[in-house]
């Protein structure tokens, strides 16, 4: 049996540090996300005693780029000196897990991965003194490995306190805001440096609110704020680079066409009065009878490439607001082998259990019981979407078979009042006719959408009077508005047979393109008139 | 957002009448002459009091500093007072920044600006002449724009004359005011302004005045702006520093191509002498320069 280390053994060296914070974001723009992270659970701290201290300042996190420098304030509630020096501590944290969106105690460090210092200042209701915490990374990083070369071993805490320092000046007591410096950011992550990525990246992933110019975001945002605990999206500011400050806003706007959105409670399967997740969604919309209705397709918006088009198709996981994963995590967690319906929706899962906890780079989920069962309750949404999806196609293809007939009925209408349609079509015509009522009939069965229904009944009721005017074209008793050219022009039975070939032989050759044909029938029919 | 000023911004009541009375009145001249909010670049502590003060009549501010943590201040400063996205920061010195067209950082200052107000720690006059070089060449630049603006500068007066510049300075000027006139009792009163200003008991301030002012005056002639220069103004600064702050009109004169000549004539800008300010408010100079227009001469 191993006995216990001795208190002073030193257990984890300092390439320990630079292999958690380096290998811990692969993509480096999660670093942003750590740093809302720390900001949004210091505002909702501040929160608490804002009301108490008679404190009526907006809440905001504001982003914006210096130089090489990636800045990161909030007006939350602040650190005090005590709180400020534990930064030196590598993945300690207070906070507690499922009580706030950080509890890892390992994002606060996150920017000395890809920058040369990362800097702290931070001051706490209350709190007569601004402390600052600075933290030389690049200097640790290139002493760290001129060590390994040398083989030096040398306890973590040795190199970090030698590589950072911690003071303090006077600062007004009533002032409480944290900035964080993430300075002279390396040139291998442009990304972290371009507002324009930051502004996309933080709508996605960060709790925030609907944009004003998305109709439905007030609805889903007072449909969250009631049923989701923690529901409460915090004001981002991002300055950009030409002077503007934006706010940032979740990505969804009306531009994109977004049909009405709808939601999917999930319910504990062990305790159906416990929601443990709240999704709501949308289709891609289109412009169908006045109105904006799903369209049936990929959720896509404008972008340069086939996958930028296709980025917001899917649903996201998003805890205390924060998205976990991608759009692609719901596919493989919910929908499994048949997930191409899935990608016709948009939409979020909020996950009201906080006992479902996400892995450190907020790619997944721990796994876990409460996943588990969250997994499992959730099963319902690819079930109901999956459903809706098959009465959307139904709905749709109701709607365009519709339309491509009133059409062809219309077109067939105006052939007929203005005399292109020869006797020998009649026939064809007519069994085409009769054959798209009845598909249309079929169509409109499997419609559950009223306005579609009344629409093909509409269309339907057009193709019985045009196959009366049909039926009245075709009497012996009817004028000459269908034409019989080899009957008019008294044929021969052979030049009739050529006549009948060469005009079956053009309508085959048309056959992708009637309008073409018809028109060149009635030219030769008029041609033939006109010489014999 | 609390203020902090109480607890811990870095000024005193000279400076503050200077920045919120005096420099004020004139960036809203300016920026009621223009119709518009100005761009700023100055040399501001990272508490960007001047800016704080002026915030109405700016439009964005281009902000140039040395230091890490400073810069670091300048940042949550610019955040607490819900200006940081038109803050543009650039770190470096100010006059390499110039010379070069770049920090460190390899970004460039946002030109043109309507507004330059350099609070320099330190003297004018080094051995290396970088900051007149640097002065030149922030005028340059403002010409490749036909942009007008208000130069501000700050300066401490503990250079001396670390290079006889100044000496060689008074005698030229000398020269070019005794070319510029034919009346020999006029000459004779140069001669005896001169000899004034030479003198080394008289204190360096009143020789940095004239200096500064002559040296805006030809740099910016040289440059087709037509250059109206005040007093300097002396004062004591934070710590007890002497210090001498000046502020000079430069218009642009389009359509010329020879040197332009301002309205302000040589012998009125000899005869701006200097001002003080004391207690936080203008006060009867220690020492008053003589005058070319009195008829004495300033005997």
């Amino acid at each position: 049996m191993q006995s216990p280390p001795q208190q002073s053994e030193e257990l984890v060296y300092a390439p320990a540090v630079l292999i958690l914070s380096q290998d811990l974001y692969p993509r480096k723009l999660e670093i942003v996300r750590e740093y809302i992270q720390n900001a949004s659970d210091a505002i909702d701290s501040f929160a608490s005693i804002a009301g108490i201290i008679k404190d009526n300042s907006e809440p905001v996190i504001k982003v914006s780029v210096q130089g090489r420098s990636l800045l990161i304030f909030d007006n939350g509630i602040g650190m005090d000196g005590d709180e400020v020096s534990k930064l030196r501590r590598i993945a300690y944290s207070e906070k507690r897990a499922g009580h706030e969106a950080g509890y890892k105690g390992i994002g606060r460090l996150a920017g000395i991965a890809v920058a040369d210092k990362l800097k702290i200042s931070s001051t706490s209701y209350g709190d007569p003194e601004l402390h600052h915490f600075e933290f030389r990374a690049k200097e640790m990083r290139e002493e760290v490995s001129a060590n390994k070369r040398r083989g030096v071993q040398e306890p973590a805490s040795q190199v970090i306190n030698r590589h950072t320092d911690l003071w303090s000046a006077p600062i007004d007591r009533k002032d409480h805001y944290t900035i964080v410096e993430v300075r002279g950011i390396s040139e291998s992550c442009p990304e972290l440096l371009d507002g324009k990525v930051l502004k996309e990246y933080i709508g996605d992933i960060a709790p925030v609110d609907f944009s004003p110019e998305f109709k439905w975001g007030v609805r889903l945002s007072q449909r969250l704020r009631q049923d989701v605990p923690d529901y409460s999206p915090k004001t981002v500011y991002l300055s950009m680079l030409n002077g503007d400050r934006i706010r940032v806003f979740k990505p969804y706007i009306d531009a994109m066409v977004v049909a009405e959105p709808e939601y999917i409670e999930v319910l504990d399967p062990a305790n159906p009065n416990n929601t443990v997740a709240l999704c709501w969604f949308a289709t891609k919309g289109q412009q169908v009878l006045d109105r904006i209705r799903p369209a049936g397709k990929i959720f896509s918006v404008d972008g340069d490439d086939s996958r930028d088009k296709k980025r917001f198709a899917g649903l996201v996981y998003k805890l205390f607001g924060f998205s976990v994963g991608d759009r692609s995590l719901p596919v493989r967690t919910l929908w499994g082998q048949s997930f191409p319906r899935a990608l016709w929706f948009t939409g979020e899962i909020h996950i009201i259990d906080k006992d479902v906890l996400p892995t450190t780079d907020r790619s997944d989920f721990i796994e876990t019981d409460s996943r588990k069962r969250l997994y499992q309750a959730a099963e319902r949404i690819p079930a109901k979407l999956n459903k809706l999806a098959q009465e959307i196609s139904n709905n749709r293809k109701a709607y365009e078979d519709g339309e491509r007939f009133k059409q062809k009925l219309q077109t067939w209408k105006e052939r007929l009042r203005t005399g292109q349609i020869e006797k020998a079509e009649l026939k064809s015509i007519r069994g085409e006719l009769h054959e798209h009522v009845s598909r249309l009939r079929q169509r409109a069965d499997k419609c559950t959408d009223l306005d579609v229904q009344q629409f093909d009944k509409e269309v339907q009721k057009y193709a019985t009077n045009l196959q009366k005017d049909l039926d009245e074209a075709k009497s012996p008793t009817s004028d000459n508005s269908i034409a019989d050219v080899a009957g008019d022009l008294n044929m021969t039975a052979k030049a009739k047979k050529v006549f009948q070939i060469i005009m079956d032989t053009l309508e085959d050759h048309f056959a992708d393109d009637p309008e073409s044909y018809y028109e060149l029938a009635a030219r030769i029919s008029k041609s033939l008139r006109k010489k014999y | 957002m609390a203020d902090q000023r109480d607890a811990v911004f870095n000024t005193n009541r000279n400076k503050d009448f200077l920045r919120g009375e005096y420099d004020y009145s004139h960036v809203e001249r300016w920026c009621r002459n223009r119709a518009e909010r100005l761009n700023y670049l100055g040399l501001p502590a990272w508490e960007m009091l001047d800016i704080i003060a002026w915030e109405k009549f700016l439009n964005r501010f281009t902000t140039i500093e040395r230091e890490e943590n400073q810069q670091h201040l300048m940042f949550l400063q610019a955040n607490v007072q819900d200006v940081e996205h038109r803050l543009h920061s650039l770190y470096g010195e100010f006059d390499q920044i110039l010379l070069t067209g770049r920090d460190r950082n390899g970004r460039r200052p946002e030109w043109p600006y309507d507004i330059v107000n350099l609070d320099y720690f330190g003297g004018f006059v080094y051995a290396d002449l970088s900051r007149p070089k640097a002065i030149k060449k922030l005028i340059s630049n403002q010409v490749d724009f036909q942009r007008s603006f208000l130069l501000i500068i700050t300066q401490h007066l503990r250079d001396g004359d670390v290079i006889g510049e100044k000496a060689a300075f008074l005698d030229d000027l000398r020269r070019s005011l005794k070319s510029a006139v034919l009346e020999s009792a006029t000459r004779d009163a140069i001669d005896r302004v001169m000899d004034w200003y030479s003198d080394s008991e008289i204190p360096d301030s009143m020789r940095q005045a004239l200096y500064m002012n002559v040296f805006l005056r030809d740099a910016g002639e040289a440059e087709h702006f037509d250059v109206e220069c005040r007093p300097g103004i002396l004062y004591s600064g934070t710590g007890k520093a002497s210090m001498i702050h000046f502020v000079t009109d430069f218009t642009f004169r389009a359509g010329i191509a020879h040197k332009t000549s301002s309205r302000q004539s040589l012998l009125q800008l000899v005869d701006l002498g200097m001002l003080e300010v004391r207690n936080g408010t203008f006060a009867k100079p220690a020492l008053i320069a003589p005058k070319l227009s009195s008829s004495d001469g300033g005997a």
